[in-house]
């Protein structure tokens, strides 16, 4: 009653769940082209192209990609054997346990003899439990090893493997517990042995105790030679017909002669029943959250692969492309192979900023999207900025990512949306900020001889203190490709090269750092060549950028 | 001859042409380009964060001599943030002992001995242009090309090395090679205005645009260009309406691999003509 009741539930929320995922999908935009799309329009959308991609040709590129990158998982193994074995395991394992164990209940009816505790289920079921042990096993190593996954963990990352260890470890513990537990040998001998006269019960005993790992409590009655004869034959009348040596349950055997010594306490306490409701609930729990997890990917990851190898992504329309960019994002399993190989991750010490990984990237553009979490602070805006104006686009994370998700066009997109929240790229941002400070002073500056810290900050850098062998002799300007695109370039410049350097030597830090000139100087170095004083021009605007860029995380406060 | 080969992020999703043209014509001429696995090279950093620039710099060439290979690679740009992170860990002992110490967190050596080279450079001198003469079995005729030298690479020259940044030749005499005309043209020496290209696309479009017309003027036929981010550049130049990118300006402009792969023999689909924007099949035309 309890299981059915639970079950339903369970069967209940998931399909909520997964409802309410549809409805996301079809609602949130990523990209300028999603705006004027109404969900009904992308559903429609959405199931013309399915239709269209089932019922044509196009579904031969597309099974052979779902086969291929779902079942063989060529993309996982082209990164890494060790994660594609994990992977395998995993849900190889997990998909026998669901259908020899979880639904045998449903489907044992067409199947052979269908006895959990009979062979081959009882074998198999330990077979693919085991299977996903050492999955998760070696899941969790990489993710404890392997860099870039380490220093992306998250919380969620660790809840779903501690919900995938509990009902792993009380379905082990159950069945270990239900080979050695006197208590399911006296229901099991009630049910099914009619009234036994005493000798045979004892006889019986002996031969559970002594082939199939029951422990009695102390003082129980086991008999002699002749029970044994007795018990043996009605072992062969009542029992086997559905009992296979509980050897075959290789991996609750084992369990089960490690708990042997606790297991008329435990079974007395009633910790089959614990067991039973922990397995139960732990494994309806997980399906219930199913469209609230990673383990979404089960349906979400296929049916990308499936598209992603029928239709080129050019030939979406707007609706579709929409549509498949929202699915992305709960195509993610937060496996961290983008972040692994990213190119730009070597920023990730100087700037402490984890949202320019691509795993949490994908996790931004979740919130900034409105498709998952809350929505961005201005200060995690800030953040997501920098992380999305550090990606150089190499394209790499799109040709690793397991899932076969296009990350490149969604970190195109990204830029797009954060644009149109007035958040463009980061150098554009700092050097607005700093033209704004400079403001109040420009034009009427007092010179700061006596405050020495500015000109400290630029000499940290190498040979930045060329500035001082400045004389104005204009050289770097007269040269400067920037300066000549303007009749009058002071007035879209501010200051000009050689007139930077002054205000450097003169301590004005806001004027240097306001100055548009340092922002769009384009580091062609001819003033730093031609210049008469060796003075480090262009360096020298790299680090005025670079003391600007520090300030780039506090910029929307 | 082998080299650590340093694609750069560009390449692979905007200039795939560059990557195809330069891996074919170096294969033709005998030359082992290995994949590794590399970082940015740190010069899209260098804008703001420098520390992250100069890490990633000195990782890649960590990488490369770990293998014991020199590394070589198609970007200009690239190419200039080796050698500028070269000559100030040479120059600043303590910020050398800095990397180094983060280096020997990663189980990195210090490079001490690589090599970095330009593709040009492999060309013109590891190879040698006695050496892709004799290969040479077809010439361009009245092809008038401008070549862009590639700020990074050339300036500043104390660091960079590449040549003589008052009257460079390495290029025009890589042009010359292949029966075109290398034309001496104002902008030849100046930048194309790609480093400011996200920030300030106006700007940075109208440089380009400037850069263009002055070949234009110096009557040029086509611009060639040695560096993905110039190549990105005057593509979306092309890409613009007109009166931006008038196709009449010049045809288009070519990788210097795509130019040299034609008069080796190797065919459009090799060196990947049709992905150039625009397309430049047009070039067959001008060989003999």
């Amino acid at each position: 009653m309890f299981l059915t009741i639970a079950s339903w539930t369970a069967l209940a929320v998931l399909l909520l769940g997964l409802a309410y995922k549809i409805k996301v999908w079809l609602t949130i935009g990523i990209g300028p082209q999603a705006r004027d799309l109404t969900p009904g329009q992308r559903g429609r959308a959405a199931l013309g192209g399915l239709g269209q991609l089932l019922f044509s040709s196009r579904i031969a590129p597309g099974l052979a990609g779902l086969l291929l990158d779902g079942i063989v998982q060529r993309r996982v193994w082209a990164h890494s054997r060790l994660a594609w074995l994990a992977h395998q395991l995993i849900w190889v394992g997990f998909t026998g346990l669901i259908v020899l164990h979880a639904l045998g209940g449903l489907i044992g009816g067409w199947l052979p003899d269908y006895y959990a505790t009979l062979n081959p289920y009882l074998f198999l079921r330990n077979l693919f439990g085991a299977m996903v042990v050492v999955g998760v096993a070696l899941a969790i190593y990489r993710r404890a090893k392997v860099p870039g996954m380490k220093v992306t963990a998250r919380p969620t990352d660790r809840v779903a493997i501690a919900l995938i260890a509990v009902i792993l470890l009380s379905g082990f513990g159950l069945e270990a517990l239900k080979i050695t537990s006197h208590r399911s040998f006296d229901r099991m001998v009630e049910e099914f042995a009619g009234l036994p006269d005493e000798q045979d019960l004892t006889g019986l005993r002996q031969v559970w105790a002594r082939d199939y790992g029951v422990v009695f409590p102390a003082g129980t009655e086991l008999g002699d030679a002749t029970a044994l004869q007795k018990g043996l034959a009605l072992n062969e009348d009542t029992c086997l017909s559905c009992h296979d040596q509980p050897q075959w349950g290789f991996l609750s055997w084992g369990l089960a002669q490690a708990i042997s010594p606790l297991s008329v306490a435990l079974a007395d306490a009633g910790g089959e029943k614990f067991l039973w409701y922990l397995h139960v609930v732990a494994s309806l729990i997980g399906l219930a959250l199913l469209p609230f997890t990673k383990f979404l990917h089960l349906v979400t990851t296929p049916l990308l692969y499936l598209v992603r190898a029928a239709v080129p992504r050019e030939q979406l329309s707007p609706a579709n492309l929409s549509t498949l960019r929202a699915l992305e994002l709960d195509a993610c399993m937060h496996c961290a192979t983008c972040s692994v190989h990213c190119s730009v991750a070597t920023a990730l010490r100087e700037t402490g900023n984890l949202s320019l990984m691509p795993s949490e990237k994908l996790a931004w553009l979740g919130r900034l999207s409105g498709a998952k979490g809350p929505a961005p602070t201005r200060r995690e805006l800030a953040l997501v900025r920098q992380g999305a104006y550090i990606c150089t686009s190499c394209l790499r994370c799109t040709n690793l990512c397991p899932a076969g998700i296009n990350l490149q066009d969604l970190w195109l997109a990204m830029k797009e949306d954060l644009a149109g929240q007035d958040l463009g790229p980061t150098q554009a941002a700092v050097r607005q900020a700093q033209w704004q400070k400079a403001i109040p002073s420009r034009g009427q500056a007092m010179v700061r001889l006596d405050d020495q810290s500015f000109q400290n900050e630029i000499k940290q850098y190498y040979l930045a203190d060329s500035f001082q062998q400045c004389f104005k002799c204009m050289t770097c300007t007269n040269g400067c490709p920037v300066v000549h695109m303007y009749d009058k370039p002071q007035e879209h410049l501010d200051l000009l090269p050689h007139q930077i350097m002054h205000a450097i030597a003169l301590g004005l830090k806001d004027e240097a750092l306001g100055a548009r000139m340092t922002w769009n100087c384009l580091t062609c170095y001819l003033c730093q060549e031609a210049c008469p004083q060796g003075v480090r021009v262009a360096d020298i605007l790299y680090h005025l950028r670079h003391l600007g860029g520090q300030a780039a995380p506090d910029l929307e406060g | 001859m082998r080299y650590a080969f340093f694609l750069g992020c560009k390449i692979p999703h905007y200039v795939p042409h560059y990557g195809i043209s330069t891996r074919a014509v170096l294969d033709h001429l005998g030359v082992e380009l290995v994949d590794l696995e590399f970082t940015c090279c740190g010069y899209p950093m260098s804008h703001l964060y420098y520390k992250s620039s100069v890490y990633s710099s000195i990782r890649n060439l960590a990488l490369a001599q770990a293998r014991d290979l020199d590394l070589a690679t198609p970007c200009k740009c690239c190419y200039g943030q080796f050698m500028r992170t070269l000559d100030v860990m040479e120059r600043v002992p303590e910020f050398k002992r800095e990397i180094m110490s983060q280096l020997g967190e990663e189980g990195l050596v210090y490079p001490d001995r690589i090599r970095v080279r330009h593709v040009e450079q492999v060309l013109h001198d590891d190879i040698g242009l006695e050496a892709i003469k004799p290969r040479i079995k077809r010439r361009f005729k009245q092809l008038r090309a401008a070549s862009l030298y590639g700020c990074h690479a050339i300036r500043p020259s104390n660091v960079t090395r590449f040549e003589n940044p008052q009257g460079p030749h390495l290029v025009d005499e890589l042009i010359n090679l292949t029966g075109a005309e290398s034309i001496n043209w104002a902008g030849r020496m100046s930048c194309c205005g790609a480093p400011i290209r996200e920030h300030n696309p106006e700007l940075s479009l109208a440089i380009i645009t400037k850069r263009l017309t002055e070949c234009r003027d110096a009557k040029a036929d086509i611009m060639i260009i040695d560096c993905p981010y110039s190549q990105m550049q005057a593509e979306r130049a092309w890409a613009q309406p007109r009166p931006l990118a008038d196709r009449e300006l010049i045809y288009g402009a070519i990788l210097y691999p795509q130019l040299l792969g034609l008069t080796l023999g190797l065919t459009p689909q090799q060196l990947a003509l049709e992905k150039n924007t625009p397309d430049a099949e047009y070039l067959l035309s001008f060989l003999e």
